[in-house]
């Protein structure tokens, strides 16, 4: 029947299509070629990346395996908790070079967290402000804004760290100095403002009228419907965006290389923010130029990137999972 | 009441969002416009005509004429000031003094030698202008004016006897003449503060004028051209006419710092001296030995920096910067793009594609130190093997990679379904359809995307730190392999300007104008990404 | 000749066509006499694991007009843009059955895609003209056949603008964005770069749902003016419009090909009670 019928319309149709719907055998052998051929060409470009990731993390720990995995096993260990508990950074004594970086660590978290106590607040709120509040026109206004904000060159706010508020806060605020904590934390917090924005308010914006309407239908106030439904709906959301924010202070080098002061050492009494601090990145790019290569020094700072490397990667897959949950709640499920 | 309680709050939170986006703004013009504005003094100033003294050197360019001109013009006010100077540190620079001295006897004796003059008569005249120049040397030391003058009488004593004219000693004697005036009017006891104070004053002039039209001109470029600027000008004007001075407070009873003029008739340092008069002709002829006039280095931007960067522009810098954006695109763009087209065309919903995903975030988010180590513990190691520009071009654009991907994925992705379908069914294949509709409909998207990583690469400092970025490496040779030469870049000069050149620290307008021209680079490339993007959506509109 | 050395050809294989099932109720009365283009037969597509078409059978006749009616979610749709395989975009579809175009399997691997959907031509819900130019618009597709030569797009171009009755509203911005045109005239432009590839069928998907009735009764007008050159499938909402254009119709339902047959019988005395309540407005 199935023979038939093509036979039936083949011969009804003959007339009609002038170009044949059949492949020839050269053109089916050709199109089969080039589209195995394109999908392999496009497919093995795109795993560019991943071959760029994995070459990455393949040179950064190449590098610092020599310094943890030296002599016995017992003294690995060692230099590994010296490296992670212990706060003396002296990797340039000839005799005796120590290389605790906790200090460092310590100064890293504590320049990203003080970003972050400013930069949540006012980014949420921002975001809020753009997806609830603002007019369209103002809207319109504001998203130039940001991506300016988020478009400065880091070594441009680093200038701006050191030129004119490390002498402000010199000079007005009487720190005994200009870079430190406070400095680094604030420039820091501007630059990981825009990210903060820009995912908060796809999170806020992604909860829909519905939701809102609700809530507003129950009579609630724009900062009840805010805070009570629409922000807890959106929350994975957000949390992403903080985390997103986060990586971009942690991994940002120039702003606390510049503005930081470099002092390796751990604030005490820990709030006080006028104090200098070092960060992991900045002592990579503050080192790494006059270190001779395959030292343990130059190790050590290879070891510094796995660890930053890590970190960073951990958060991303944090902020993967929340994006995930995100969408998938977005999504009604 | 609870209503109330309950809209004050809302207001509050209202409020409170609304300061956040000021704040945000705030930010972004409490940065902006410092920047931008001492950045600017870099590029538009009162240039004065050392300017265009050192410009005509340096660059070679003006008209020489008219240059020529205004130093003549300038050259007058000058010289009344330095005949001021010089009659004044006659009497107190009394080492300059001697060593003139010295040199005169020591010239005399070769004078006498020369011509041939009899052994007796030689000793003679050889003991008695060393007597002259004891005598004069005496005086110069001596800090009692009446000594002093009997020291200078004796002097003349030799003088009227004749026997030295049309000789080197008739010199000696015009010093002795000049000292005499000068010692009128100073308190010699105060001597070595003036000899201080002079050579402060000095170096201002320095500062001001450049090196006197008789001296030789100096090794050092930077010393050869007085305050090029305005304001510079000013800057130095007021060094050279304020001190600071230990005086006794009003009510008498402790001494308090305060600044004064050095011409001050009751604290300066120079009042009742003969020097008074210059620091008044000073500031007042000032725009006349300088002729300042308003000036638009447009080619600040182009121009080489000597030395350092102390005169010149950023045109290194900018010609680096450039050089490592576009070879980083080059690597870039293409990969990026078809990236993209394979994830939306393509790929399916499989492992492997998330791997590719996650990979591509991760990417995107590890530092950008980490790029620069792997920079250099890969393409400069393995690859170029040695940091140059090729090297830090690759560093870069691994680092824009995810950007280009992701800002791409969204255009192809946010081209309608209906283009696919209208492709396909007038017979485009998959790969025509793309080429020829959907690419099309998604270029300014993905042209937005590169625009915006063009100007995340040219900012980006920490990835080309190792690779091959160096504060003032020379211009690249094009003949030979300038892929492997190091290069300046503005990101890095930025850097460097700011912290790590102390040169540039005399010189502030640079710093600020160095960041001001990437800041402006980064801005200008962000306001065509947005306007592409508008008159996109416009078309998009069918407008 | 054995085609595609390399791949199986699925379509085909024994045991996935049910070649002895009975002909269905939908089985028209009056088989068709005249010279068939299009034949279905069983056949069905899936979604994922979801059927949008079951089972469907049935034969279109070569210049004619045939309507395709049926409530909102019913697969007319799908069948229509199976018949040019606008389905492929779509991830994780299969059929099954067989579904001919002018003697070929279309869902055959031996398919000449290209050739195919150029001879089958397709106008779609929504007009989607490219944002190009009219110009280039029209030219796409002979562009794509090979045609280079001006003299002959221009030609060309007017043809089709004047058998799409656009020609006189566009003549002089050919070279203007094609998005600046109206919605009716957006649609007749679509309808024209169908045209220009010389399809011998063409398939409309509600080619009216967009438009205001104006733009509407140009668009019927011109579907009356096209047929007989061309095969058309016309699949509407508007029970009004197959009446008005078409000379048979099939009645959809539920992803099953319920009645089939000619237009004015089939509006006048259905045979299956759901068509009597479609037609009648008793449900859709």
């Amino acid at each position: 029947m199935t023979e038939s019928l093509l036979q039936r319309d083949k011969n009804d149709a003959a007339v009609e299509f002038s170009r044949p719907l059949r492949l020839s055998v050269t053109e089916d052998l050709r199109g089969f070629l080039a589209e195995k051929i394109g999908h392999a060409t496009l497919f093995s470009i795109t795993f560019l990346s991943v071959l760029a990731v994995m070459a990455i993390f393949y040179f950064v720990i190449q590098e610092s395996v020599p310094f943890i995995f030296k002599g016995s096993f017992g003294e690995s260990i060692g230099r590994l908790t010296e490296f992670l508990t212990r706060t003396g950074w002296y990797p340039q004594s000839h005799d005796n070079p120590e290389y605790g970086a906790l200090s460092i660590i310590v100064g890293s978290l504590y320049v990203t967290l003080g970003a972050l106590v400013v930069a949540v607040p006012v980014g949420v709120l921002a975001a809020v402000f753009l997806s609830d509040i603002a007019p369209f026109s103002l809207r319109q206004i504001c998203k130039p804004i940001i991506e300016i904000l988020a478009a400065i060159p880091s070594v441009a706010y680093g200038v701006f760290a050191v030129m004119i508020v490390a002498p402000w806060m010199q000079n007005t605020l009487g720190f005994t100095t200009g870079t430190n904590a406070l400095n680094a934390s604030l420039i820091l917090s501007i630059m990981a403002l825009p990210t903060i924005i820009s995912v908060a308010e796809d999170a806020l914006s992604a909860v829909g009228r519905e939701v809102r309407e609700a809530s507003y239908g129950l009579g609630a106030t724009r900062a009840e419907t805010m805070l009570k439904v629409v922000i807890p709906a959106s929350h994975s959301g957000i949390v992403a965006a903080i985390i997103l924010g986060m990586m971009r202070a942690i991994g940002e080098t120039m702003v606390v290389w510049m503005a930081s002061g470099n002092a390796s050492r751990i604030p005490s009494p820990w709030w006080d923010l006028s104090q200098s601090v070092r960060t992991l990145t900045a002592t990579i790019a503050g080192e790494l130029g006059e270190v001779p290569k395959n030292t343990d020094h130059f190790h050590v700072l290879f070891m510094i990137a796995l660890l930053l490397l890590l970190f960073t990667f951990g958060l991303n897959m944090v902020s993967e999972f929340f994006m995930a949950r995100f969408k998938k709640k977005s999504r009604g499920l | 009441m609870q209503t109330q309680l309950r809209q004050a709050l809302n207001h509050l939170f209202t409020l409170s969002c609304g300061a956040s986006v000021v704040l945000l703004v705030a930010a972004l013009l409490l940065f902006l416009i410092p920047m931008l504005k001492k950045g600017a003094v870099a590029v538009l100033f009162r240039g004065t005509v050392e300017f265009r003294k050192m410009q005509a050197e340096q660059f070679d360019r003006g008209n020489e004429e008219a240059l020529q001109k205004e130093i003549e013009q300038t050259a007058q006010s000058r010289q009344e000031i330095y005949a001021i100077l010089d009659q004044f540190s006659r009497g107190i620079d009394t080492e300059k003094l001697t060593d003139e001295v010295k040199g005169l006897y020591r010239d005399y004796g070769d004078e006498l030698r020369y011509k041939d003059t009899p052994k007796e008569q030689y000793t003679k005249l050889r003991s008695q202008a060393k007597i002259i120049r004891n005598h004069l040397l005496d005086a110069f030391e001596s800090i009692d004016k009446t000594e002093i003058n009997e020291y200078l009488d004796a002097v003349k004593v030799f003088e009227k006897g004749n026997s030295f004219s049309g000789t080197t000693v008739e010199k000696m004697f015009a010093v002795a003449d000049g000292f005499q005036k000068t010692i009128q009017h100073v308190d010699l006891s105060r001597r070595g503060e003036y000899a201080e104070e002079l050579s402060v004053v000095k170096e201002e002039l320095y500062n001001l004028f450049g090196p006197r039209p008789e001296e030789k001109t100096p090794q050092l470029a930077m010393r050869r051209f007085g305050a090029t600027r305005w304001d510079v000008a000013q800057k130095h004007l007021s060094f050279l006419l304020w001190q600071e001075k230990w005086v006794r407070s009003d009510d008498g009873q402790s001494m308090v710092s305060r600044k004064v003029r050095r011409d001050d008739p009751q604290y300066g340092s120079f009042s009742g001296t003969s020097l008074l008069p210059l620091f008044t002709l000073v500031e007042e002829t000032l725009d006349i030995s300088l002729k300042p006039r308003f000036t638009f280095y447009w080619q600040y931007f182009i121009d080489d920096s000597t030395p350092g960067h102390y005169f010149g522009g950023v045109g290194p810098e900018v010609l680096g910067t450039l050089m490592l954006t576009m070879l980083a695109m080059c690597f870039a763009v293409g990969p990026g793009v078809l990236s993209a087209a394979y994830l939306v065309e393509y790929a399916g919903d499989n492992l492997i594609v998330k791997i590719i995903r996650i990979c591509i975030n991760t990417l995107a988010g590890v530092p950008s130190i980490v790029y620069g180590l792997f920079g250099m513990a890969f393409f400069v190691t393995y690859v170029t093997r040695h940091p140059g520009i090729l090297s830090a071009a690759m560093t870069l654009a691994l680092l824009v990679l995810p950007v280009i991907i992701r800002a791409s994925e969204e255009a192809i992705r946010a081209v309608p379904q209906t283009y696919r379908e209208a492709a396909m069914g007038l017979g485009a294949g998959k790969f025509r359809s793309f080429i020829t509709v959907t690419l099309p409909a998604a270029g300014p998207g993905i042209l937005t995307g590169i625009i915006l990583s063009l100007g995340r690469a040219a900012g980006e400092t920490a990835p080309i730190l190792f690779a091959g970025a160096a504060a003032l490496a020379p211009i690249p040779d094009f003949g030979g392999k300038w892929w492997l030469q190091e290069t300046r870049a503005l990101s890095y000069g930025c850097y460097d300007i700011t912290v790590g050149d102390k040169l540039a620290m005399m010189v502030p307008h640079k710093q600020f104008g160095m960041v001001m021209t990437l800041v402006m680079l980064v801005l200008c490339l962000n306001i065509v990404a947005i306007f592409v993007r508008s008159r996109m959506s416009k078309k998009l509109r069918g407008a | 000749m054995e085609l595609t050395p390399i791949r199986k050809r699925a379509a085909l294989q024994p045991g996935k066509i049910r070649l002895n099932s009975p002909p269905s109720a939908a089985a028209e009365e009056t088989p068709c006499t005249q010279k068939t283009i299009i034949g279905a037969r069983d056949f069905t597509f899936y979604y994922g694991s979801k059927a949008g078409v079951e089972n469907i059978t049935m034969d279109i006749e070569v210049g004619s007009v045939t309507a395709i009616i049926g409530p909102s979610g019913c697969g007319k749709s799908t069948f229509l843009r199976s018949i040019n395989r606008m389905n492929d975009l779509i991830p994780q579809t299969r059929t099954e059955g067989l579904l001919s175009v002018g003697g070929q399997d279309v869902y055959d691997k031996s398919t000449n895609l290209v050739n195919l959907r150029q001879q089958v031509g397709m106008v779609f819900q929504r007009p989607n003209p490219f944002a190009k130019s009219i110009y280039d618009n029209i030219t796409y597709g002979p562009k794509l056949q090979g045609i280079r030569s001006k003299a002959k797009l221009n030609a060309l171009v007017e043809k089709c603008l004047k058998d799409a009755a656009l020609w006189d509203e566009v003549k002089d911005d050919l070279h203007k964005s094609a998005l600046a045109l109206s919605g009716g005239q957006q649609q007749r432009l679509c309808i024209a770069r169908t045209l220009a590839t010389k399809p011998r069928v063409v398939l409309m998907d509600e080619p009216c749902s967009a438009l205001d009735p104006l733009a509407t009764a140009r668009i019927e007008d011109l579907i009356e003016e096209l047929k007989g050159t061309y095969t058309i499938v016309i699949v509407t909402h508007n029970m009004q419009q197959a009446a008005r254009v078409s000379k048979r119709t099939a009645f959809f339902c539920l992803g099953k090909l319920i009645e089939y047959g000619q237009t004015d019988k089939l509006f006048t005395n259905p045979q299956e009670k759901s068509t009597e309540d479609y037609i009648t407005g008793r449900f859709g």
